[in-house]
């Protein structure tokens, strides 16, 4: 029953349970601070490609939001059988969910404005706070479910 | 007078074996309740069972008791054991019938293993 981690097999790594969650959730936390933080500093030196590399990393981040919420999912579904969450398992769905929604709603309107080669609505460094807000609480509750902080 | 000596010696030896009749047999009733009623409790604390092994009797109930700020969970990959998440508090019984080795783990945290070993 005990099983110990052999490093560099990909069986291991790859069929560890619902360990591909806490792996992948790193990508889009990283990727959209990131983001934020060129889409502001661009914002403050006016230096174009800042802007670029804000909305690169706000698109990676977007994209991977989908292996994260179904690697979510899946745990939900397989390590605890789909049972209705509550307590901290369920504010952590709650909070992923809606920083999913919002890092996704983020890179839209810079694509959308980039299409359109008009100027950020002023609305959307605001949403960008909310949801570095919201990203922050997910992790702080997600590791704290892991064992990773405070636990 | 020796056979007054005779009749205290034999009253002695039924008095000793009266005595001894009834502490056995009440040492013979106790057990029987203990195995009857028998129980054991494995704590989850800090992302960990303790004991993480137990050894304990057929017809043994186990109690997990959750003392961690963090959900936990009670599961056999054979699914014999299967708790619900329990949060701070909760406890989760299972009472083992058959004798055997009983592996199982936190569905949460997979790192977190255990043992009841029944005989």
């Amino acid at each position: 029953m005990t099983s110990v981690a052999k490093v560099f097999d990909p069986g291991t790594v790859l069929l560890a349970k619902h360990a591909q969650h806490v792996v992948l959730v790193h990508f889009p936390i990283a990727l959209f601070l990131a983001g934020v933080a060129f889409d502001w500093a661009g914002r403050w030196t006016r230096r174009k490609a800042l802007a670029e590399a804000a909305y690169y990393n706000l698109l990676i981040a977007a994209a991977s939001t989908l292996p994260v919420i179904a690697t979510g999912l899946l745990a939900w579904q397989f390590q605890l059988e789909g049972q209705r969450l509550k307590g901290i398992l369920l504010l952590h769905l709650v909070t992923g969910s809606a920083s999913s929604v919002l890092v996704c709603a983020v890179w839209w309107q810079h694509f959308r404005a980039r299409r359109q080669g008009a100027a950020l609505p002023g609305y959307v460094r605001m949403v960008e706070g909310v949801a570095v807000v919201a990203v922050a609480l997910t992790g702080h509750v997600g590791g704290f479910l892991s064992g990773v902080s405070g636990g | 007078m020796r056979r007054g000596v005779w009749i205290l010696e034999m009253a002695a030896a039924v008095v000793v074996a009266a005595a001894l009749l009834v502490s056995g047999s009440r040492g013979f009733a106790a057990s029987v309740e203990q195995a009857q009623t028998s129980s054991a409790e494995v704590k989850i604390d800090n992302f960990s069972f303790g004991p993480a092994a137990l050894t304990v009797a057929a017809g043994t109930t186990v109690t997990w008791t959750n003392r961690d700020d963090i959900p936990h969970t009670v599961v056999s990959e054979d699914k014999v054991l299967k708790s619900k998440v329990l949060d701070t508090d909760e406890k989760f019984s299972f009472t083992f019938t058959k004798p055997g080795t009983y592996g199982y783990f936190c569905s949460i945290h997979p790192k977190m293993t255990g043992k009841v070993v029944v005989q």
